[in-house]
């Protein structure tokens, strides 16, 4: 990895830069909220964002997404081409930037994805530092620090970017697109008392001491139920997850009826229908179960593939939950006992 | 031989079979996959006296009704039952609350009485006759019609989203009208429409009917919490769902 | 060489069904049809080699995909047959559908039955009925392979003698010296004369040597529990009863998420576990 410093006014240059070659996707206003959206002025990115409704994972994971074309006649593929175009993701945080390395276990492990390959080759990723909201809890996963997976990582010095470049083609982007500077050891001193703040400003850091083996030690505890009580099945904790990857398939047929697609589209483990077989049986019927498969798996069932919790403490799950149902929470209630919250 | 479908329209707008003229790209494909005998909104003719698929709009008012739909159950191999009104009650069902009499006395003044003649409570259709397929919504989707028709047409079974709304409108990336203190019904409503009418900047009305994973008590204790009262959640509900189960504290 | 391996090489893209022509329909009850298959592709074909327990998503364009275990044995290469009950939409179509047909077919996947580890010993294989459907693969594997195991039992139950699959097989298979099979009825008609009541009254008709038994079962959900009892009573190991699962799935390939049980996924970890792994399962059993 080799490091620049770049004045922050430049960062124009880059997005205009960029925008001859690529496709250019950052965090942009929409009401008081922030969605990353494709950037047709560079004054638009705001870099300065909290967090974003949808998570980067629309972008490599479309909520609806064409698989594969079909002829119904004599049941055949007819076109099943993944295809993406170049372009640049801006303003990941590292929370997001985690969240695709994890979804990268799922997609590009064994049996490769081609759809989610196909779009994950084709961008450039460039990671931007964040400070901490009272609904992040990142620093329990340690996903608040990113060390690779991004071409690009810029950190917030105020005046200037501390820029961390971990790729060749994010090497060259920079070089072709921006005027940047080599950096002092003044400047690698601010980064780290920048790093050191921002690690200062979380809120009081989750335990998550011994959760997975919890989890089925107090499988049956009453908490679930009240969270079940309260959960409105709704599955917005899923849409916006940035770990989630759970989907469904259906097929569309054309008007005629001769041909089709069949695509697939995001699901949620807190939908009844979600573990229905076909003569009728749902293994998962209580609301309750839901809610608890969902911190099971997140924090049992893909550790004990992947080594780590499928979860990198972005938030924004308890921003979209209506009934106020938070990872914070649930955790808390289990590591340290329901009387605790 | 290409099956042979009909639209009835009972008590309703009959916007949705006006939607279903909407349907203008594709409408000339799925008139060449059946044989269309009776559209009543479009057609001068009368029902015939067989048919295989028939799509009934609208919600049961008068006796005549009923015997109308147990007939179509009779004749008809599917039956899909389209629109709010047919599905919930939709709007017509708010008169099933209080005396129907008074109900037509309020609109037509004195001798609404007479009008009232022959009237019953309005229900939908899915409350007098088993229906194989419901497209929901005031007024129906379009693409979902067509969908659910596809379905029909191969026999498939009659599939209905029965998720609450949310996640298809954070899909659309819509700012959530509850974070701005508004009402919206959509964490109750059955998804499946795209969450359309929030991504044009309007609440959830709810029009799809109440989802059967949809935890009303869990919605008015948080609504409560926020400073929506029970009666206003209820007023709201009742616009489309007045018969709906749970929406009548 | 395992399913993934095979898709790579190939470099096929995992969602996209192998075209197979049905070779053969034979009905065997009301809802259940036996369907034989061939793939098409000819490096498919070669490729395409499973265990018993595994299975594959069928898929038919216009209406879905179902994950169907494979009912023929692993020792006869180039076909697929399956044991397909009407359900749902998928299995309903797929009634309608005639020799010479094409439908799709993507796999084999899964972690089926550990035949390697098998061999050398006895086996215990008890099947609720649709459930035969899995086993049938790994009996008919082990018969193909008979010298090299010990005692071979198979108890079957069903609803009623109408309802009993494979019937013909079987009644031949009751006369033979080298399997021990017991079929039982809840509901007998009069031309019934082999056992009455629930599979798990045959367990008093067996002698099992715990050393060297190894157990498979399959059947509904309900079945598991009680079955596994008796075969603790006789003092089997927990890690050599192999039980199979049924869940919703719509990838079979580990990321679709809906065939979750416990911390493990079905479609990838099972379908086929074994009784220690199932107990460490949170709501399997």
């Amino acid at each position: 990895m080799f490091f620049r410093v770049m004045d922050k006014a430049r960062i124009a240059d880059l997005v205009r830069g960029l925008s001859t070659e690529y496709e250019v996707i950052g965090p942009v206003a929409k009401g008081e909220r922030f969605t990353f959206s494709v950037i047709e002025d560079p004054a638009d990115l705001r870099l300065d964002f909290d967090t974003t409704i949808l998570p980067p994972k629309k972008f490599f994971f479309p909520p609806e997404e064409r698989m594969m074309r079909f002829r119904v006649a004599d049941n055949e593929v007819v076109d099943d081409e993944a295809f993406a175009s170049p372009r640049v993701l801006f303003g990941l945080h590292p929370c997001d930037i985690n969240a695709l390395l994890l979804m990268d276990n799922v997609f590009l492990g064994e049996f490769e994805d081609p759809y989610y390959k196909a779009y994950r080759d084709a961008t450039l990723l460039v990671g931007v530092s964040c400070s901490p909201r009272e609904t992040c809890f990142c620093n329990a996963w340690d996903t608040d620090e990113v060390h690779w997976g991004f071409d690009i990582f810029l950190t917030d010095l105020g005046d200037r970017y501390f820029v961390s470049v971990r790729s060749v083609m994010g090497a060259e982007l920079l070089d072709r697109h921006v005027e940047t500077s080599p950096i002092t050891a003044e400047d690698t001193a601010e980064f780290q008392a920048v790093v050191r703040e921002f690690k200062r400003a979380f809120p009081a850091k989750l335990d998550t001491s011994q959760l997975p083996l919890l989890l089925d030690a107090k499988f049956d505890d009453p908490v679930w139920d009240e969270l079940g009580e309260r959960c409105l099945s709704c599955g917005a904790c899923s849409m916006v997850c940035p770990t989630c990857y759970c989907f469904d398939v259906r097929d569309d047929l054309d008007p005629d009826q001769r041909s089709g697609e069949r695509k697939r589209v995001w699901d949620s483990c807190q939908f009844s229908e979600f573990s229905a077989v076909a003569h009728g049986q749902t293994f998962r019927e209580s609301r309750a179960s839901r809610v608890k498969y969902r911190y099971y798996h997140k924090q049992w069932g893909y550790l004990s593939k992947f080594e780590r919790v499928l979860c990198v403490g972005c938030g924004r799950c308890t921003h979209a939950c209506l009934a106020d149902i938070s990872p914070r929470e649930v955790v808390t209630a289990l590591v340290e006992g329901s009387e605790a919250r | 031989m290409a099956p042979r479908v009909v639209v009835i329209g009972l008590a309703s707008d009959f916007g949705c079979q006006v939607q279903m003229t909407n349907i203008e790209d594709h409408l000339l494909d799925v008139l060449g996959l059946i044989d269309l005998t009776y559209w009543q909104l479009a057609s001068s003719g009368h029902l015939p006296a067989e048919y295989d698929v028939a799509i009934v709009e609208g919600a049961v008012t008068t006796e005549a009704h009923v015997e109308a739909l147990r007939r179509v159950r009779e004749t008809a191999g599917a039956v899909i039952a389209v629109g709010a009104c047919a599905i919930t009650g939709g709007i017509p069902a708010i008169a099933s609350a209080g005396e129907l009499a008074d109900r037509y006395g309020c609109v037509y003044g004195e001798g609404g009485a007479e009008v009232a003649c022959g009237r019953i409570a309005p229900m939908p259709v899915t409350a007098v006759i088993d229906v194989d397929y419901r497209v929901p919504g005031c007024p129906l989707d379009t693409d979902e019609f067509l969908r659910v028709l596809s379905r029909a047409l191969q026999g498939l079974s009659g599939r209905i989203p029965e998720e609450p709304l949310c996640a298809a409108c954070k899909t659309r990336e819509n700012i959530c009208f509850h974070d701005r203190g508004e009402l919206c019904l959509g964490l109750v409503t059955r998804t499946g429409c795209g969450a359309k009418c929030v991504s044009l900047g309007r609440a959830c009305t709810g029009c799809r009917g109440i989802a059967a994973d949809a935890n009303l008590d869990a919605a008015y204790a948080l609504l409560a919490s926020r400073g929506i009262p029970a009666e206003e959640f209820t007023r709201r509900l009742s616009l489309y769902n007045t018969l709906e189960e749970g929406c009548d504290r | 060489m395992t399913a993934s391996t095979t898709y790579r090489q190939l470099k096929a893209n995992p969602y996209r069904p192998w075209p197979a022509r049905i070779t053969s329909i034979v009905d065997l009850t009301e809802k259940e049809k036996l369907i034989e298959m061939r793939l098409i592709d000819e490096a498919a074909r070669e490729a395409f080699s499973f265990d018993a327990g595994q299975f594959v998503e069928v898929s038919l364009f216009g209406v879905g995909e179902a994950p169907i275990s494979i009912s023929s044995a692993p020792s006869k290469q180039g076909f697929i047959e399956l044991c397909v009950r009407r359900a749902g939409d998928v299995t309903s179509a797929l009634h309608q559908k005639q020799c010479g047909d094409i439908i799709g077919i993507r796999g084999p996947f899964g972690r089926g039955f550990p035949f390697p580890e098998m061999k050398g010993h006895d086996v215990l294989l008890v099947a609720g009925g649709l459930g035969i459907a899995p086993l049938k693969s790994l009996i008919n594997h082990i018969h193909d392979d008979r010298h090299d195991f010990g005692n071979v039992t198979i108890l079957y139950g069903a609803k009623n003698p109408s309802e009993i699959l494979f019937r013909q097989q079987f009644d031949m298979w009751k006369h033979r010296e080298d399997f021990e099979l017991i079929m039982t009825v809840d509901q007998p008609d009069e031309t019934w004369d082999d056992e009455v009541g629930l599979v798990t009254k045959l367990f008093d008709r067996i002698d099992v040597d715990p050393a060297r038994t190894y157990g498979a079962i399959c059947g509904p959900p309900v079945m598991y529990r009680y079955v596994i009892d008796e075969m603790r009573k006789k003092e089997m190991d927990a890690d050599r009863i192999y039980v199979s699962f049924e869940r919703r799935m719509k990838c079979g390939i580990g990321k679709c998420g809906h065939c979750g049980v416990g911390h493990q996924y079905a479609c990838i970890d099972g379908p086929v576990f074994n009784y220690w792994e199932a107990m460490n399962l949170q709501e399997a059993i």
